[in-house]
């Protein structure tokens, strides 16, 4: 057993149970350690040869098959970190960490929440509620409507009145939703009654709640969102901004800080919208307020994000704040030990996602027969797998981010293309060279980068550039390891009896 | 010696000599390292490349590029029942959009599933006509399922 941090300790939290898995379970396992902390990491056995597993100083398996049965049963939970005298829950992201009943149970047997209040994660969670309520506080939201029906056809009948009021392009949401989850985008009338009811029934499918309501699709606007940080000592602060506008499918893969169209002022006027926001609902811990800004630096509250985020790490690398350690101190009762914001240099992360991008960013899935991440100065990488792991249809498809500092953008942006090239990821499709040649667009090394990038950019799919000097170079590797019969994998991983079959009898077909 | 891969679904003989530690390919020169990387020059750069089999697919990473490389036996033709639309992973069938005996072109949605909570749309790959169509929505798919045949 660690000794533990006196100061932390004296406040009532010594072991930390992580409900979470992968990378972001990783992430949190390292910061306990480093704050002297023990830790319970709970695994699917599916889940039993992870690496966050290796990390805790104990790790518990959960019974059950199913997601439903082992990360998101909360009783289950709860009788672990009671049984392993763990004083504070760590949600992470995704899984729990926005389920406010959750938080409460946590809370009611007596644990640290290591988050908000459940209060203040319900009144965000619902976007309904978090629209009506960040206008009541008077930060500026997306022109739209809130519906209050749940019935499909009623929802459809308001919907398609409060359609010409909003005008198209618009957007349909789901109430509960999030990750790009029942969001569906209509360009016309035509299209309007089938996306609503694809969103509902997605939004079903993944929340249980089927409510949608409306906005305004703000073309050509930018993704740009603030970091908060409140303690129980009454401050509450932000660490800056993170633009990620450019997104595949609703969900980010690009992210960096600062926003390169950013001013002391708009900095200025955005942070203090989002620590009002955050003040709204009491907020303790660490969250973001996302916002969209438009060219005319006008900027709109999409949501707030009451939990760590994906891309916190770019925050990190320009403010030398350690989000996790804070989270850790703030749940502890500790005032936070940020100074005045000071923001160093540029940081951009990349999210590997295992997935084909060249056929619709549809999810992949195969064994990492090679996995070797860039090294060197200015570069980080959170990561929840290593080489010889499988990647399986059970969790997301998000195995890394590559994140990189440098004094300047344009270094930044050198730094990640290197890193990028560096990056070896053999036997399971990766978006590796979606990410690479990204980052040599015009409007990504401009900075003029926005929510529709992508379908503008690749309007019919993106797919490899490459010479025929590559090709010709890889056709004799592949001849040359053919012939001395280097690196010869076995097919049949024979591992989980659940493992997928091979993924390589479909090489050549397309989905498209 | 001579090999026979299938790259991008064209098939490509790759035939490569070797001179003691040196492979040959035309004017292009390779060597393999301790490592079991392989070091050869492009362009007049020299590269490293790393290359791992999976089943039959040669997967190679060289200059930031990751290509799959498929073995075949020389000779051979399985073509692949070019119509075939396979699941790409586990899932469930949403909605069914098209009927056997239909006339489709490429780029038609024919199949809406679920996988990983998100759906996916699978759209046709060929002009022709919808084969033997069993599935409804609501039916579980494996990885590797045929979804639906076109033939043209």
């Amino acid at each position: 057993m660690q000794t533990g941090n006196l100061d932390l300790v004296k406040y009532m939290v010594s072991t930390v149970l992580v409900a979470n898995r992968g990378e972001i379970a990783c992430r949190i396992l390292r910061a306990c350690s480093e704050a002297g902390l023990n830790s319970v990491a709970i695994y699917a056995n599916n889940d039993k040869e992870s690496m966050f597993v290796e990390l805790a100083t104990k790790s518990v398996e959960l019974v059950g098959e199913t997601i439903g049965e082992t990360y998101l049963d909360q009783q289950q939970i709860l009788d672990i970190a009671a049984k392993h005298g763990a004083d504070a829950i760590h949600p992470g992201f995704g899984f729990l960490s926005e389920r406010a009943d959750f938080a409460r149970a946590v809370l009611e047997a007596g644990i640290t929440w290591i988050g908000p209040s459940p209060l203040a994660i319900e009144m965000m969670g619902d976007k309904m509620t978090a629209r009506k309520t960040m206008k009541a506080a008077g930060v500026p939201v997306i022109p739209g409507e809130e519906i209050d029906f749940e019935d499909e056809t009623k929802m459809i009948e308001a919907i398609v009145q409060a359609s010409t009021r909003v005008g198209y392009p618009l957007l349909l949401k789901a109430s509960s939703g999030g990750g790009g989850k029942g969001m569906r985008k209509v360009e016309n009338p035509d299209n309007l009654v089938e996306s609503i009811k694809g969103a509902r029934r997605e939004a079903i499918a993944a929340f249980g709640d089927g409510r949608v309501y409306i906005e305004r699709m703000l073309t050509g606007s930018k993704h740009v969102e603030i970091q908060v940080l409140a303690d129980t000592h009454g401050r509450v602060i932000h660490l800056g901004e993170r633009e990620c506008s450019v997104q595949r499918r609703h969900q980010k893969v690009f992210e960096e800080s600062p926003c390169p169209v950013m001013t002391t002022d708009l900095r200025e006027k955005m942070g203090k919208a989002a620590v009002m926001a955050a003040k709204a609902v009491n907020y303790e811990g660490a969250g973001t307020v996302e916002f969209l800004l438009d060219s005319t630096g006008e900027f709109f509250f999409l949501e707030m994000n009451t939990r760590i985020q994906v891309e916190h790490p770019v925050t990190e690398m320009v403010t030398g704040i350690d989000l996790v350690r804070e989270q850790l101190r703030i749940a502890a009762g500790k005032p936070m030990s940020c100074g005045q914001l000071m923001m160093r240099g540029h940081a951009i992360e990349v999210r590997l996602y295992a997935e084909d991008a060249s056929n619709n960013f549809l999810p992949a899935i195969g064994p990492l027969a090679v996995f070797r991440p860039p090294t060197g100065p200015g570069i980080r990488l959170d990561t929840g797998v290593r080489e010889g792991d499988m990647v399986t249809p059970n969790y997301d498809p998000m195995l890394a981010k590559l994140i990189v500092w440098a004094p300047s953008r344009a270094e930044a942006l050198q730094r990640m293309r290197r890193a990028l090239d560096d990056f070896v990821v053999l036997g399971t499709t990766t978006n590796l060279r979606f990410l690479r040649e990204l980052c040599d667009h015009e409007d990504v090394v401009s900075g003029a980068t926005d929510t529709t990038m992508i379908e503008r950019i690749w309007p019919n799919g993106w797919s490899p550039q490459f010479s025929s000097e590559i090709l010709n170079a890889a056709l004799m590797v592949a001849g040359v390891s053919e012939s001395a019969g280097l690196h010869n994998v076995q097919a049949t991983q024979s591992s989980a009896d659940d493992g997928p079959p091979s993924p390589f009898q479909s090489l050549t077909r397309r989905y498209p | 010696m001579q090999h026979e891969f299938k790259f991008a679904g064209d098939t490509v003989e790759v035939t490569v000599a070797r001179d003691s530690q040196t492979w040959h390919l035309g004017d292009l020169e390779c060597q393999i390292m301790a490592d079991g990387r392989l070091k050869l020059t492009v362009n007049g750069v020299t590269k490293f490349a790393h290359s791992t089999k999976v089943g039959d697919v040669w997967w190679v990473h060289i200059d930031g590029h990751v290509f799959c490389i498929e073995k075949t036996e020389a000779g051979s033709n399985d073509d692949d029942s070019q119509g075939g639309m396979i699941a790409p992973m586990p899932g469930k069938i949403i909605d069914v959009l098209v009927e056997q005996g239909q006339s489709v072109t490429a780029g038609d949605l024919l199949l809406v599933m679920e996988a990983m909570k998100m759906e996916h749309r699978i759209v046709a790959n060929v002009d022709g006509v919808i084969g033997v169509l069993k599935l409804k929505a609501g039916d579980q798919v494996q990885q590797g399922d045929v979804l639906v045949e076109i033939s043209e």
